[in-house]
């Protein structure tokens, strides 16, 4: 079984600095993997585990994304296919647009993974994207997927149900960070994980940009916060019946 | 012929709410409000202008694949400016389809969505909710809508037409439907929620929290590692930013350490109250109130604290 799984080169949320003008500072912030595609490389790897094959790790940025590329490695897929384009005109559909011509040239895949959304923008507009340009079946929300034969059967995890369906493959699917539990790699892993290939291809050469309007973003400001940040002292029922005579003043514990 | 800007969601109570901000969108740009509807009418469903029913597919419950497909078809037919789609999850699937089969460019669970008869623009949090994004995308496009910040509208129907988009193949089909243990906790309207961190030495702790939840006529949340990882609560517990996101009156975080993932599910909350022992712990930050000790002390104090002032 062939196995692709797509990453990318987050922006760290946790690190991420304000300027004095309340703007976020994305110039040289600190990037990682996207929390939760450590989820889908972890199901790339289990697929492989139980059906043999390869996992592929596609992801679409700058040289930089190369880190997060070795991490995928490390973790136990077999290659990776760094695709550089001019980060200025990437936006979500030039994303799936540059993943899926990729993964077609490096194919045929039996089975394409994305995690539900990326842990920076989390617009989670690629899976479903990347799912219609593959022409393949498509399932959102993963949370199991289980292949026998030439036949998935997936359950999506939903607001207020699991649903269960059946797709042929191949099969481009985006999973959500309840499916498993990811590995760490070893150091001899993380090491060894420098000697795997990386394939790099000109995102722009295999599709060419443009034919549709792109969404951007206008502007961005940091979130105001209003809390009022009142630290409760003394001893322990002190503390507590301050904290319940401050919550019946603001009127929001019912009686 | 005025523009139109439509609104579907597979949801009738989301459809509701897009129908409302499609009606925003529409007053700002004089186009004209088209509440769509899949294979058959559905009664719950309002619409403050026309009802556009697409014939074709078996409906009114069609797969995502489905509706994006017949959707799209009847947007080639027709040409909206702008296509709502409320942002469920089967929603936010539907809004990426119809983007990628029309070329049209997308905006993600945006609210305060605006047009100027030029643009489609909205707001969203990006960063894990540390950061308000304003977005924008030429018309046509296509947005899907925060779901819970639009009223649902209430207007009826002011007429009715059909475009038939023929049979719809699909390559997924649904087999089976669980619904997750619904009445056991519905914390979207819970008017208070106490959620559990990792605070939280082990699993037989949590009857204790949920007591206190009882207490204050409320429910008991959690964060992401006691549901995801650690399986002491069942999914629809996780607050945060791939699980549920709440604004009860008062939310009172528990031994949770407030990472980004997790304040950007409860950072709309009236009020937040928070107890950790670690007194740098990022919740402060996001709260009113603030108690530094152990959860095992404080929790039981609070109880007796609720008890006197009955």
């Amino acid at each position: 079984m062939k196995i692709a799984v797509c990453v990318k080169n987050a922006v760290d949320e946790t690190e991420l600095k304000i300027d004095s003008g309340g703007k976020p500072v994305l110039t040289g912030a600190v990037t990682r993997m996207s929390a939760f595609d450590k989820n889908a490389v972890e199901e790339g790897l289990r697929l492989k585990a139980a059906h043999q094959g390869e996992v592929v790790i596609f992801t679409v940025g700058p040289p930089e994304s190369k880190k997060t590329m070795k991490e995928a490695l490390a973790m136990g897929a077999d290659r990776g296919v760094l695709v550089a384009g001019d980060p200025t005109a990437i936006d979500t559909m030039r994303t799936a647009s540059m993943l899926s011509a990729a993964i077609k040239k490096s194919g045929p895949f039996d089975v394409v993974l994305c995690s539900e959304g990326s842990s920076d923008a989390y617009s989670g507009q690629v899976p479903p994207m990347l799912g219609e340009m593959m022409g393949t079946a498509f399932v959102s929300y993963a949370r199991r997927i289980v292949v026998d034969g030439q036949t998935a059967r997936v359950e999506r995890s939903l607001e207020d149900s699991v649903e269960v369906v059946e797709a042929p493959l191949p099969l481009t699917a985006s999973v959500v960070s309840e499916i498993n539990e990811p590995r760490y790699p070893t150091l001899i892993q993380i090491m060894q994980a420098g000697k795997k290939p990386i394939e790099e291809l000109n995102g722009d050469q295999l599709s060419p940009a443009g034919g549709y309007r792109q969404a951007s973003t206008a502007a961005m400001s940091a979130q105001h916060s209003a809390r009022k940040h009142i630290m409760i002292e003394g001893s322990l029922d002190e503390a507590a019946v301050k904290l319940v005579d401050a919550l019946t003043k603001e009127g929001v514990l019912s009686k | 012929m005025s523009p139109e800007v439509w609104a579907y969601s597979e949801s009738e109570a989301v459809s509701n709410e897009v129908a409302s901000a499609a009606a925003d969108v529409a007053k700002m740009s004089s186009a004209d409000v088209v509440v769509v509807e899949i294979g058959a009418n559905r009664s719950g469903v309002k619409a403050p202008g026309t009802k556009l029913l697409l014939k074709g597919p078996a409906g009114p419950e069609v797969s995502p694949e489905v509706a994006a497909e017949a959707i799209a078809r009847a947007a080639k037919q027709r040409r909206p400016a702008a296509i709502l789609i409320g942002a469920t999850r089967n929603g936010r699937e539907i809004g990426a389809r119809l983007a990628a089969k029309l070329m049209f460019g997308c905006l993600s669970e945006v609210s305060r969505v605006a047009s100027d008869g030029t643009t489609l623009s909205g707001e969203r949090n990006a960063f894990a909710g540390k950061v308000v994004a304003k977005v924008e995308c030429a018309l046509p496009a296509v947005a899907t809508v925060k779901v819970g910040y639009y009223p649902a509208t209430g207007s009826s129907p002011q007429g009715e037409s059909e475009v038939d988009v023929g049979a719809v193949q699909a390559l997924v089909s649904v087999v089976g439907r669980d619904k997750k243990a619904v009445g056991a906790v519905d914390l979207k309207s819970a008017k208070v929620i106490v959620a559990a961190g990792r605070g939280v030495k082990r699993k037989e702790d949590l009857p204790m929290l949920e007591d206190l939840a009882k207490d204050m006529h409320g429910a008991l949340g959690c964060s992401r590692p006691l549901s995801s990882d650690l399986g002491w609560l069942p999914e629809e517990h996780h607050i945060g930013l791939t699980g549920v996101s709440v604004k009860p009156d008062l939310y009172l975080a528990i031994g949770i350490s407030g990472q980004l993932q997790h304040t950007a599910g409860m950072k709309d909350s009236k009020v937040v109250a928070a107890i950790n022992t670690d007194k740098d712990a990022p919740i402060f930050q996001a709260s009113d109130y603030g108690i530094v000790g152990d959860l095992y002390q404080l929790v039981p104090a609070i109880k007796r604290a609720l008890a006197a002032r009955r």
